[in-house]
Formats: structure tokens, C-alpha cells, sequence
């Protein structure tokens, strides 16, 4: 069979239940969610494990809030990861699950992985007043490691995916066929790199937020907080150079038919990344005031050079007619309905809920709600209650009719 | 068909069970732990007993660790070896319900940022404040439920799905309720058995006589609550279900089931009795009983499923055994016994696309693993081993060699005919290529 039928043949006969366009537009955006995240999470892990081991007030300090950080952020990283997950296999169902099942002993490895890095990523940070010495630091070390590890095979199976004329190579062995799932079978290192090196420069950002955090707090020091907006400041402008050559590596080891230098999404992407540049390059100065203009800056960054990475994707998978557009649909605006409100809603009541984190933990003492606060969290209890009411009506009507 | 995975005398299917139900002990912890911490918070607020804190930080960091780490990485466990193990059952359930798990993940991330700051405010904000974040969480995570049921219960009992394809008709099938119902009131238990083990790390023995003996009554309010509840649900299940339980089940599952509810029921007697005398060891002892009963239930749910992955949809083995017309989309059968399984499925190997003497054997294996690996293993040992399996039919050795093949095949044709098995599917160069390979196994020893 042409491998061309058979993707087509692969996809799933139910069809979507929406434009494929919107399923695109969310695995899009929240991919980008998902590996800034991946990124602060790397970017913090480290920086952990360097501020501990290199020791002195500041670092000790910066290492502390960081290891507690970095639990947090690994937990979103995990967290804006399903989204895309489920997207992607709803789109490009033939491909996921063909790079998934090729390396299945990897794809169930990374959950372990991830359990035991997660894991032990709440050992550095919740057992480090009891050890002292330098060799705790191994705790963060693997951490680290490991979570180095998940992301050399997510980006496997990412790429794997992308070369459908591989396949039947990498399972078919003579008359035989290897089930084990026990070899990663493609890894690019530019394209690896770009997704990794962003996460100093974010980290970067990440100290500059910290900064601009913390610098009403009178239980902060002033000369602590500068010299974490500095470094930080220093790290992102660096990081963001070194990311831009990267790119361009990257871009010149694609292949040569893609012409991928004139792709709109990626000239968007790269116009984004030499503005963010420059505009880190100015924050030197005064990394406070340009902690939020510049955070808000890289994730555009992000999303545009994610919307690029699905334009190359739409190339790789061009090379076999296939197109997420031409995909059978069997519109569902009922359970499209149920997603879509809910998701607003779900907005309101997790913009209360940092709210509160926003300003307790810019309070010295105990934070008291103003009245307004209170109302939110009341309409986010009742928007709950409400979602309740309404589905479990639906249920019940629906069953009355179905089975009464 | 998807490249295949195997697992040696596992199968890929028992990787996914037990990660699941690993998965069910930090999940029902995180969907009932809130409402328990809520109401001890409260009555630590309106009685003045801030001491109770001490109790709501200690579990709710459990729950933060234990539930948000292990709980949620399992839980993307799960669906991570559902991918590998039975790639197009987990894209069947995708492209029906995507907009039912994204509400789900809304949920999700509610949940998720909740307890982190739930645990990292306790004693931060104000205490209005900080109730109404556990109320959030706890009716949020709770809702989790509420969608999750709708799709696990609608994979061993569609409802009126097939007929209309419609969302709500398979979510809001006929054990949906029964089911909801059920683990609503079995997370009770399960969160009692928790609260219990974390109060034997309190100090204060005021504090912890108080959570234990709550505890204990939420404890068995909710399991004798939830076994007469798992009656109803085995009410309410579609006749070919409830069937499969009398023959499939093994009489150790059940009274396993049976001798947990006891005990655990026991147990929080005694602990409502003697709340100080409980240790830790005892009480995770209790959490691994809880852990076995579930274990018993979630194998007789995966049991009483077959041959379906998706009940009237999709066999264990991946193909599509009844045509759903509401959404247009074909049963295979035809096809395959047309054209042959090893045609229709692309990751083949080209030698063996078209049977013939030579290949035979490699095909009848090819087969196997495509029609049969999901419940058998093709080692000697494992999950219902094929070798075994084969033997058990005590086939007689004949002079001839054809002789036996013709035999073996006169089985498959049969193999429909067994409740729990799908068909075979394929030409009938096929069927004897895989009757030559059950009858290799079958010679070994
Ligand atoms: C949906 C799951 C499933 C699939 C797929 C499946 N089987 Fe089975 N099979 C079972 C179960 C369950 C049993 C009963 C095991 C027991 O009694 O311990 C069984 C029993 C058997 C037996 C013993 C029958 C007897 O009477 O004791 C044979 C032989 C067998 N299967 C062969 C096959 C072959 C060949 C295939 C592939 C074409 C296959 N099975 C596919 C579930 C399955
Ligand atoms: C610290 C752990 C993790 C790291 C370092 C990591 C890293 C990455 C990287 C580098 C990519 C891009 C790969 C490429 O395109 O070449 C990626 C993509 C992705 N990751 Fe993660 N990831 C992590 C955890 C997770 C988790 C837990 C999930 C699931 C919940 C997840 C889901 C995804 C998805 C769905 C994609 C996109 C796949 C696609 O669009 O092709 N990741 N990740």
C-alpha cells in the first residue's frame, strides 16, 4: 500500500466532531502553555541545584524559592500537556499513534520517569532544611535529569511522527516484525535544542518576575531582589541570542524542498524573537519594570514559533496529501457547547483562585479579602453548583426519555 | 491496525490494568479528600479549635504530593498505555468524547491550581477566604467524576449510542447513575481510610481521637453505602455483562470483594471505638485492603467488557465488529475475510501479505498477534497463554499434520460462538495459516 492510503486508512472512521481548525487553534495554543512551562521547569531545576551547590546568601536564598517553584511549575508543564495531547491525537491520530506504539516501551518509561523526577524534585525542596551537606544536591541532580530525559523523548516521538516513510522500516525486520517498543528511533539536535535552550531565557524572565514580585514585600531585601532581576535579566538576553542561532541552525537543516525560510508563520515567529531580543537587551537597565512586558512578550514569542512548528509539520505530512482539513466530519454542537462554556467558566473561577495566590503572597501578613474578592469567590462557587445542576438535569431528562 | 507492543507473559492490556488501578487510590483520594478537610476546617473555625490545622496541613500535603504527582502522572498513565496498548479503542473514545475530556482538563487545572494554593495560603488569607477555596476544589474535583464516569461506564454499556451516535445518549447511559452513585459514596470510605492514616502522625491525641473518630463514621457510612449501591449497579448492567460475570468471574474476585467490605467496615468500628490505638502500619494495611478490593472490581469490569473494547462497537482486537450508521462508519468484517487480515492491516511484513506453504507458520504468528494478543499471551505463561489455551482442547495428535490444522480450524470457526471471544476475521488461507501456528504451540511439549 502507498503510504499516502494508508494514513488515510489509519484515521479514525468516527471522524471529529468539530472544524478541525479549532482543534488546531487549541493544540496550538495550548502546546505553547504547555512548553513554557517545560521550559520554567527546566530553567528552575537547574538553577536550584547550581544556587545550592554554589552555596553564598543570595543563591542559598534563590535556590530555596526555586526548588519550591519548580514543583509548581512541573505540575502546570504537566497539566497544559494533556490539552495538546488530546488535541493532537484527535487531528493527527494516524501519526501519534504510529510514532506511540513504535516506541511503546519509551512512551510508558516517561510516565516513570516523570513520577520518579516529580518526586524527586519534592525531596529537594522539602527535605533540604535536615541535610546540609553537598551531596543533597543529587536529588536535584537527577531531577533534573530525568526530566532532561522525558523531554529527549517527547521530542522523539514528535519527530518520529513526522516521518511516516520511516515506519515500516523501523518495525519491519525480514518476515518478522519487532514488538518489543524498545528503540527511540529519531532525534534532530537543532530542533531538540530549540525547544531546551528557551528554557534559561525564560528562567531568565522568570527571576525578573520574581523581582518585580516581591519588591513591596518588607521582608524582602532590596540588594537580594536587584541582583536576581540583574541575573536574570542577563540570563534572558543571553539565552534568547544563543536561542536565535539555534533557530537558524535548525532552519538550514531542514529539508531543502520545504522552503520553509519564506513560510509566513515562520517569519512571524522569527520577527517575534528578534523583537523580544532587543527589547531584553534594553531591560539590562531596569529588569523590574520590564518583568511583565516581557514575560507577556516571550509567550507571544512562544506562540508564534508554535503556530511556525505546526506550519512545518503541515509541510512534513504535505509529502503524503495529508491535511487535518480534509478530515470526515459528525459536527457534535452539543457536547461542542458543553466544552466551550465550560471552559469560560472555568476561566472566571481559576482567575479567582490566582487572584487570591497573587495577593497573599504579595502581603506581608495575612491577607484579608476585599468585598469584591469575596463576590468572586462567591460567583465562582455558584458557577460550580450551577455547572452541576444544569448537567445533571440534562442527564436526567435524557435518561427519562431514554429508558422510562 | 497500529504497530503492536508486546509485553512477554504480560500483554500490553495488564500494563494498562494495573496502572489503573494503581491510578484509583490517589484519584478517589483527591476527589473526596476536600470535602472531608472542609468540614474539619470549619469546625475548627466555628468551635475555635485552631489545633485542627495542624491536621488539614498534614493532609492536605498528602494530598498535594500524593494525589497531584502520583495521581496525576498515572493517571496520564493510563491513557498512555491505553495509546500503546489499544491504540484505535483510545482513538474510538477520542474522536466521540474529545469535548467531554477537554471539559474534563477545565476541571482539571481547576483542581490543580486549587490545592496548590489551598495548601501554600492555609494560614495566609483569611479564613472565609481559604474555606472558599476548598469548596471550590472539593465541588471541582468532584465534578471530575461526574464526566469520567460518563465515559468509563459508557464503554461497557453504550446505551442508546449506537443507535443515534449521540454524545449525551452514551454518556448518560443505563449504569451511568448507579455507577456515579456508587464511587461517590466509595470515595468516602476511601478518604476515611486516609484521614485515618495521617491522624496516627498527630501529637495531639485531642486532635487525633477527633479525626479518627470521624473518620471512621464517614468510613462506614460510605462503604455500606457504596456496597448497596454496587448492587444496584450490578442491577442496572446490560444483560451480556451480567451474563459474563457468572462465567468469567472467578469465585476469588467476589469473595474478595465481600471480605474487604468486612473487613473495612471492622476496621472503622474498632478505630470509632479505640480512635488513639490505631498505628500507621495498620492503617496503610487498611489502604492496601481498600486497594485490593478495587483491584477485584476494576478486573471483573474489564472482565464482563469482552470481546468489546467499546461495547457493540469495537472488539478487544482493535476491529471494528458493528457498524454505527448515525455517524457512518462501517463494520470491518467483511472486508477483512474478503481481502485478509494481513492485507487490510499496513504494518505487515510484504512476505507475509500473501499465505502459502513456506510462510504459513510466521503468518499464523502475524495473525495472532494482531487478532488474539490483546487477551492472550503467546508464551507459555502469562495472561491465558495461548500454548495453554490450545492445549486445553486436547486436540488429537493425528498421523496427518493436515488432519490437525483442519481441526484447529474448525474451532475458529467456532470461536464467535464463545461469548467472550471476537470472531476470527480473515480468508481461509489465513485461518490455516493460524491453525498451523496454534497447532505448533500445541506440539512443543
Ligand atoms: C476479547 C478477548 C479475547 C480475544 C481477542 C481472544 N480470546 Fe481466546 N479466550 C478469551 C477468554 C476470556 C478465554 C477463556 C479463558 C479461560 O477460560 O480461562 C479464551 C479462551 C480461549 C481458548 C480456550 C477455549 C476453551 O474452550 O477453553 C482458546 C483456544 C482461545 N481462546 C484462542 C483464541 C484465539 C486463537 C484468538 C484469536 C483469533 C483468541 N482466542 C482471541 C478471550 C479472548
Ligand atoms: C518535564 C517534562 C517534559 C518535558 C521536558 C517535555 C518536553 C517537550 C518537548 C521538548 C516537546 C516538543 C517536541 C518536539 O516537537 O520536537 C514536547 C511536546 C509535547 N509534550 Fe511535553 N514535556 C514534558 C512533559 C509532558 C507531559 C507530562 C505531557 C502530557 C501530559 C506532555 C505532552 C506533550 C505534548 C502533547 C506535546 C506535543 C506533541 C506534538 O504536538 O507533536 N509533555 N514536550
Amino acid at each position: 500500500m502507498e503510504m499516502g492510503t494508508i494514513l488515510k486508512t489509519l484515521q479514525d472512521p468516527m471522524g471529529i466532531p468539530f472544524y478541525p481548525v479549532v482543534f488546531q487553534a487549541l493544540m496550538v495554543l495550548t502546546f505553547a502553555l504547555h512548553i513554557m512551562f517545560v521550559n520554567f521547569t527546566l530553567g528552575t531545576s537547574f538553577l536550584s541545584v547550581y544556587g545550592y551547590l554554589k552555596g553564598g546568601e543570595n543563591w542559598t536564598r534563590l535556590s530555596r524559592s526555586l526548588a519550591k517553584a519548580t514543583t509548581v511549575n512541573i505540575s502546570m508543564a504537566m497539566l497544559l500537556g494533556v490539552a495538546p495531547l488530546l488535541f493532537v491525537q484527535v487531528v493527527y491520530d494516524p501519526f501519534w499513534y504510529a510514532s506511540n506504539t513504535l516506541s511503546a516501551a519509551w512512551v510508558m518509561g516517561f510516565i516513570f520517569i516523570m513520577m520518579l523526577g516529580y518526586s524527586l524534585t519534592y525531596v529537594f525542596y522539602l527535605k533540604r532544611d535536615h541535610k546540609t551537606g553537598g551531596g543533597f544536591a543529587i536529588f536535584g541532580i537527577i531531577a533534573f535529569a530525568l526530566f532532561l530525559l522525558s523531554g529527549i523523548i517527547m521530542h522523539a516521538l514528535g519527530y518520529q511522527l513526522l516521518q511516516p516513510e520511516k515506519w515500516l522500516n523501523w518495525y519491519i525486520k525480514g518476515n518478522t516484525v519487532d514488538t518489543s517498543g524498545t528503540s527511540l528511533h529519531a532525534f534532530q539536535l537543532p530542533r531538540f535544542l530549540h525547544f531546551i535552550i528557551p528554557s534559561f531565557a525564560m528562567t531568565g524572565i522568570f527571576l525578573m518576575l520574581y523581582a518585580w514580585y516581591f519588591k513591596n514585600r518588607a521582608d524582602f531585601d532590596k540588594g537580594y531582589l536587584e541582583w536576581v532581576g540583574k541575573t536574570g535579566a542577563k540570563m534572558a538576553f543571553i539565552f534568547t541570542a544563543i536561542q536565535a542561532v539555534v533557530g537558524f541552525w535548525w532552519l538550514f537543516s531542514l529539508p531543502a524542498g520545504f522552503s520553509f525560510f519564506t513560510n509566513p508563520f515562520f517569519l512571524i515567529g522569527a520577527a517575534l524573537g528578534i523583537v523580544l531580543l532587543v527589547f531584553l537587551y534594553n531591560a539590562q537597565k531596569d529588569p523590574v519594570k520590564y518583568a511583565v512586558p516581557g514575560v507577556l512578550g516571550a509567550f507571544l514569542t512562544i506562540f508564534g514559533m508554535s503556530y511556525a512548528r505546526e506550519a512545518l509539520r503541515m509541510k512534513y505530512l504535505g509529502r503524503f496529501d495529508y491535511s487535518i482539513f480534509n478530515y470526515k466530519l459528525n459536527i457534535d454542537w452539543g457536547s461542542t457547547a458543553l466544552f466551550l462554556s465550560t471552559f469560560v467558566m472555568g476561566l472566571l473561577i481559576i482567575g479567582y483562585l490566582l487572584a487570591v495566590a497573587y495577593k497573599s503572597g504579595r502581603t506581608s501578613g495575612e491577607y484579608v479579602a476585599t468585598p469584591s474578592m469575596n463576590k468572586w469567590g462567591k460567583i465562582s462557587i455558584a458557577l460550580l453548583l450551577c455547572w452541576i445542576g444544569i448537567v445533571a438535569g440534562l442527564g436526567i431528562i435524557i435518561s427519562v426519555r431514554n429508558y422510562l | 491496525m497500529y504497530p503492536i507492543w508486546e509485553v512477554p507473559n504480560l500483554t500490553a492490556g495488564i500494563i494498562l490494568a494495573l496502572i489503573a488501578t494503581f491510578h484509583i487510590l490517589p484519584s478517589h483520594f483527591s476527589t473526596s479528600a476536600m470535602w472531608f478537610n472542609v468540614y474539619v476546617e470549619t469546625k475548627a473555625y466555628r468551635e475555635n479549635r485552631p489545633e485542627l490545622l495542624e491536621f488539614i496541613k498534614r493532609y492536605s500535603l498528602l494530598l498535594l504530593v500524593f494525589s497531584y504527582v502520583l495521581g496525576s502522572l498515572s493517571g496520564i498513565g493510563i491513557w498512555y498505555a491505553a495509546t500503546v496498548a489499544n491504540p484505535r479503542g483510545i482513538s474510538g473514545l477520542i474522536h466521540n468524547y474529545v469535548w467531554g475530556w477537554a471539559t474534563e482538563w477545565v476541571f482539571f487545572i481547576i483542581e490543580v491550581t486549587g490545592i496548590f494554593i489551598y495548601y501554600y495560603t492555609l494560614g495566609k488569607v483569611d479564613k472565609k477566604t481559604h474555606l472558599k477555596i476548598g469548596w471550590i476544589f472539593a465541588i471541582g474535583s468532584w465534578t471530575t467524576m461526574v464526566i469520567i464516569v460518563g465515559i468509563l461506564s459508557f464503554m461497557l454499556s453504550p446505551g442508546k449510542w449506537p443507535e443515534t451516535g449521540n454524545f449525551f445518549d452514551g454518556f448518560f447511559n443505563q449504569t451511568y447513575w448507579s455507577q456515579l452513585l456508587m464511587r461517590t459514596t466509595l470515595m468516602f470510605g476511601i478518604s476515611a481510610a486516609y484521614a485515618i492514616a495521617v491522624a496516627t502522625r498527630i501529637k495531639n491525641e485531642d486532635v487525633k481521637a477527633f479525626i479518627t473518630k470521624t473518620a471512621s463514621k464517614w468510613g462506614i457510612a460510605g462503604i455500606i453505602l457504596g456496597s448497596i449501591l454496587l448492587l444496584w449497579y450490578l442491577k442496572t448492567l446490560p444483560a451480556r455483562p451480567h451474563e459474563l460475570i457468572s462465567i468469567l468471574a472467578p469465585k476469588t474476585l467476589k469473595t474478595g470483594m465481600i471480605v474487604t467490605a468486612g473487613l473495612l467496615i471492622l476496621y472503622f468500628i474498632y478505630a470509632g471505638m479505640k480512635p488513639l490505638s490505631i498505628r500507621l502500619i495498620p492503617a496503610i494495611l487498611a489502604i492496601v485492603v481498600i486497594f485490593g478490593g478495587i483491584w477485584s472490581t476494576e478486573r471483573i469490569r474489564e472482565m464482563i467488557r469482552k470481546p468489546y473494547v467499546i461495547s457493540q462497537y469495537m472488539y478487544s482486537n482493535q476491529i471494528i465488529g458493528k457498524a454505527i450508521p448515525a455517524k457512518a462508519v462501517a463494520a470491518e468484517a467483511n472486508v477483512i475475510n474478503e481481502k485478509g487480515i494481513l492485507k487490510v492491516a499496513p504494518f505487515v511484513p510484504e512476505g507475509l501479505k500473501e499465505v502459502n506453504d513456506a510462510n504459513a507458520l510466521q503468518a499464523g504468528k502475524m495473525i495472532a498477534r494482531i487478532e488474539c494478543l490483546s487477551c492472550h499471551t503467546l508464551n507459555e505463561r502469562g495472561l491465558r497463554p495461548m500454548p495453554q489455551m490450545v492445549k486445553r482442547l486436547e486436540f488429537k495428535k493425528e498421523v496427518e499434520k493436515a488432519k490437525e490444522v483442519e481441526e484447529i480450524e474448525a474451532f475458529l470457526d467456532g470461536l464467535g460462538g464463545y461469548p467472550y471471544m471476537p470472531p476470527f476475521m480473515g480468508t481461509p488461507a489465513e485461518k490455516m495459516a493460524l491453525a498451523t501456528y496454534l497447532d505448533s504451540l500445541a506440539i512443543i511439549k
